[in-house]
């Protein structure tokens, strides 16, 4: 089965970073998609540019809305994602818990 | 340019759907697709089950704290994602018009990183 690993979380810390943390940061994730390739478990991912880019389209009763910013104006936002390859949820975490962000695993449908 | 185009739904608005209701939205959902492809905008996408069996992990020192249920405390959650490729952001917003949900959330991919 393929979960969701999301990278959720303050997005102020790695904004403040500097070149060696955002430096020493790829680099766990590196190692992070190099186990999971080493798995055979890894089906791509992105990071995402940070929140304050988002855009949100509304549709309502025919109407539009777009607006600047995130769905959700909260301090947890999410960063990027992995598509992995586990055989049961927990498994998933297991793999989560070695991603390094906090993280949200939601099963994919299908 | 990528674009990650976010979806979010009312939690239970899927779940409590009839089946004819459900194919007429995964009806919706293949002609979008469809239309991504012929414009060769289409990257990836996946749809999710409900966030009620989501999992979060949030470090704190050397710990994980361990949550179940849904990520944030929202009206509506996410249940899926589309990556498509759009030449500039207006582009992108028109895709997510296009998108057969109510709330779209438009964010660029980092595309160089390291």
């Amino acid at each position: 089965m393929k979960y969701l690993l999301l990278a959720v979380g303050d997005e102020r810390p790695w904004a403040e970073a500097g070149p060696q943390e955002r430096h020493a940061l790829y680099a766990e994730w590196g190692r992070f998609e190099a186990m999971l390739a080493e798995r055979r478990a890894h089906h791509g991912g992105f990071e995402l540019a940070p929140s304050p880019t988002a855009t949100t389209v509304r549709k309502h009763g025919g109407q539009v809305l777009i607006t600047d910013g995130p769905y959700a104006e909260t301090v947890e936002q999410i960063s990027g994602y992995v598509v992995v390859e586990a055989a049961s949820m927990e498994e998933a975490v297991e793999l989560a818990g070695q991603m390094p962000s906090d993280v949200h695993v939601r099963e994919i449908a299908g | 340019m990528k674009y990650a185009l976010l979806l979010y739904s009312a939690t239970g608005a899927w779940a409590e759907a009839s089946e004819q209701e459900q194919a007429a939205i995964m009806a919706e959902h293949e002609k979008f697709t469809a239309l991504l492809v012929e414009r060769g905008a289409l990257v990836g996408g996946e749809a999710l089950h409900g966030p009620e069996q989501g999992v979060t992990l949030r470090r704190s020192g050397g710990d994980a704290l361990r949550t179940d249920g849904p990520f944030a405390e929202t009206v509506e959650h996410l249940g899926g994602f589309y990556i498509v490729e759009a030449a500039d952001l207006d582009a992108a917003i028109e895709l997510a018009r296009a998108c057969p949900e109510e709330i779209v959330e438009v964010r660029p991919v980092v595309e160089s990183s390291g």
